[in-house]
C-alpha cells in the first residue's frame, strides 16, 4: 500500500466574481517531496496554494492534509473554527510579503504560535525557536523588531516561524519576489537546506534555477488548469505542452 | 487665596478627576465592546448600535446629563447625581471611542491576520494576541484625545448640582468676591491633568514607531 499523500487536492475549482480561477485541480504531494508551482501571473498559483490551508475556500472539490479533510468534512459540512485552526496548525505558510507581526520581536514571532496554539511550555519553545533561528542564520537578531530587518532577514524569520510549528508541509508563495536581487540568494539557500532536511514543500516561484535544482516535481498552471506535471529534468528540457514550451522560452 | 479655598478647589478637582476617570475607563472598554459587536454585523443589533453612536455623538453633554438625571426617575430608577454624571459621560465617550476602535479594526492588516490563521490561531486568539496589542497602540492617540475632550467637557455635570472643578470656582468667588484667582487656579489644575494625558500619548507614539513596517 502506498503512503497517504501529505497534501491532496481532488477536483478543486474556485471562482472569484464569476471568473473561474481554478479549474478541476488534482494534485498530490508525497512526504518529503518538493513541488514547484510555475505559471504566468494570474494563472491561479497563489489561489491554489491558499486552498491547501483553506485561506481560500474552494467552490468544489476536496482538500486533504495527510488524508484528513480540511475545511469541509467528507459529508460536505463546514468544520468548526477550532477544527480548522488545528488542521492549519499542521501546515506552515511563508508569504511573499513576510507578514511578520511588527509588535513582536524576532524570537516572540517564532514562539507565538507554539506557545499559544500548541501550548508548548515557554522555555522549551524558546529553546526550539533559537535552534531554528540559528538554522536560518538569524539567531543574532533574536531581540530585534521586524522593522529593523532587511527583506531577506524578515523572510528567514518568517521561515523559522513556519518551522516552529513542526508542520507536515511548508507552503511558499513567491517567497523571494519582494526581495532586492542581492537578497534572494540567502532565502533560496535556506529553502534548499530545508529540502535536503526532508521537508515536504510546495513552492510557488518564478525562480527557474531553484525549481530545476531543488524540486522533485514541477507543475504548471495555465488559466486555472494544471496542464503539466513532470520531474524537473523533463519539465525543463522536454515539456509536453506547447504552452509550457512557450513559457520556458520567455523565462530563460 | 488662602488654604481654605485651595482645599475647596482641590476637592472640586478630585470630583472632576474621579468621575471622568471612571467614565473614561468604562467608556474605553465599552467602546471596544461596541466596535467588536458591530464587526459581527448582527442584524438589528448593528442598526441599534449605529443609532446609539449617532445620537450620543450628536447630543451636547449638558443635554445628555440633564436628560439622564431627569428621565431616570420616571422609569422608577433612583439615580444619584454622581451615577447620572458617570452614566452620561460614559455614554458620550463610549460612542466616540467605538468609532476609534472600529477604525483600528477595519484598517488592520489582512496579511498579518492570514499569517496568524496559517499557523493555526483561531480568530479569537488572533484578536487577543496579534490585533489587540497593535490596535491599542494605534488607537491610543485618538483615545487620549477623546479623554481630554471628555475632561474639558466635564463641567457639564455641574448642571445637576455636582460641584466639580469649574463649579467650585463660582462658589469660592461668591465668598471672596475675587473671581479671577480661583479661575486661574482651576485652569492650572486642568492643565496638570491634561498634561498627564499627553504624556500617555507620547508613550503611545514611542511604541507606534515599531508598527510602521
Ligand atoms: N480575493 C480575490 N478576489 C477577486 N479576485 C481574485 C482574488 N484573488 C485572486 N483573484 C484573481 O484570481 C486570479 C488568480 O489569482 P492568483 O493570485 O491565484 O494568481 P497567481 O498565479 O498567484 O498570480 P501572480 O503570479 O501574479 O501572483 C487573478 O485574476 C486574480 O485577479
Ligand atoms: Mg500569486
Amino acid at each position: 500500500m502506498s503512503e497517504v499523500p501529505v497534501v491532496s487536492l481532488e477536483g478543486v475549482s474556485k471562482s472569484f466574481n464569476g471568473v473561474e480561477v481554478l479549474r478541476d485541480i488534482h494534485l498530490e504531494v508525497a512526504r518529503g517531496e518538493v513541488v514547484s508551482v510555475l505559471g504566468a501571473s494570474g494563472s491561479g498559483k497563489s489561489t491554489m496554494l491558499r486552498c491547501i490551508n483553506w485561506l481560500e475556500q474552494p467552490d468544489r472539490g476536496t482538500v486533504k492534509i495527510n488524508g484528513e479533510h480540511i475545511g469541509v468534512d467528507a459529508q460536505g459540512k463546514q468544520m468548526s473554527v477550532r477544527a480548522l485552526a488545528s488542521l492549519r496548525a499542521r501546515t506552515g505558510m511563508v508569504f511573499q510579503s513576510f507578514n511578520l507581526w511588527p509588535h513582536l520581536t524576532v524570537l516572540q514571532n517564532v514562539i507565538e504560535a507554539p506557545v499559544h496554539v500548541k501550548r508548548i511550555p515557554r522555555s522549551r519553545a524558546v529553546e526550539e525557536a533559537l535552534a531554528l533561528l540559528d538554522k536560518v542564520g538569524m539567531g543574532h537578531k533574536r531581540d530585534a523588531y521586524p522593522y529593523t530587518l532587511s527583506g531577506g532577514q524578515k523572510q528567514r524569520v518568517a521561515i523559522a516561524r513556519a518551522l516552529a510549528m513542526a508542520p507536515e508541509v511548508l507552503l511558499f508563495d513567491e517567497p523571494t519576489s519582494a526581495l532586492d536581487p542581492e537578497l534572494v540568494g540567502e532565502v533560496l539557500a535556506v529553502m534548499r537546506a530545508l529540502s535536503l532536511d526532508g521537508y515536504t514543500m510546495v513552492v510557488v516561484t518564478h525562480e527557474m534555477e531553484f525549481a530545476r535544482a531543488v524540486s522533485d516535481q514541477v507543475v504548471f498552471l495555465d488559466k486555472g488548469k494544471l496542464i503539466e506535471r513532470a520531474p524537473p529534468e523533463r519539465f525543463f528540457t522536454a515539456p509536453e505542452s506547447e504552452r509550457v514550451q512557450r513559457f520556458l522560452a520567455t523565462h530563460r | 487665596m488662602n488654604s481654605q479655598t485651595w482645599l475647596l478647589l482641590l476637592e472640586g478637582a478630585w470630583t472632576t478627576v474621579w468621575i471622568s476617570a471612571v467614565s473614561i475607563a468604562i467608556g474605553v472598554v465599552l467602546g471596544l465592546g461596541i466596535a467588536l459587536v458591530r464587526m459581527l454585523r448582527i442584524p438589528f443589533v448593528d442598526q441599534l448600535l449605529v443609532l446609539y453612536v449617532s445620537i450620543a455623538r450628536a447630543t451636547p453633554l449638558v443635554t445628555l446629563v440633564l436628560f439622564i438625571f431627569l428621565v431616570a426617575p420616571t422609569f422608577g430608577i433612583v439615580m444619584n447625581r454622581n451615577l447620572a454624571a458617570i452614566l452620561a459621560l460614559t455614554l458620550n465617550t463610549a460612542a466616540f471611542n467605538a468609532e476609534i476602535w472600529r477604525g483600528a479594526f477595519l484598517s488592520f492588516s489582512k496579511e498579518q491576520r492570514e499569517a496568524a490563521m496559517a499557523c493555526g490561531m483561531t480568530p479569537w486568539l488572533c484578536f487577543r494576541r496579534i490585533m489587540l496589542p497593535q490596535m491599542i497602540t494605534v488607537s491610543l492617540p485618538g483615545l487620549v484625545n477623546e479623554m481630554s475632550f471628555l475632561i474639558k467637557g466635564s463641567p457639564a455635570i455641574a448642571v445637576i448640582g455636582i460641584v466639580d472643578l469649574t463649579r467650585v470656582t463660582n462658589r469660592i468667588s461668591a465668598v471672596t468676591y475675587e473671581p479671577l484667582p480661583p479661575i486661574l487656579a482651576a485652569a492650572l489644575l486642568y492643565m496638570v491633568v491634561i498634561y498627564a494625558l499627553i504624556q500617555l500619548q507620547a508613550l503611545a507614539e514611542w511604541r507606534a514607531h515599531r508598527l510602521a513596517v
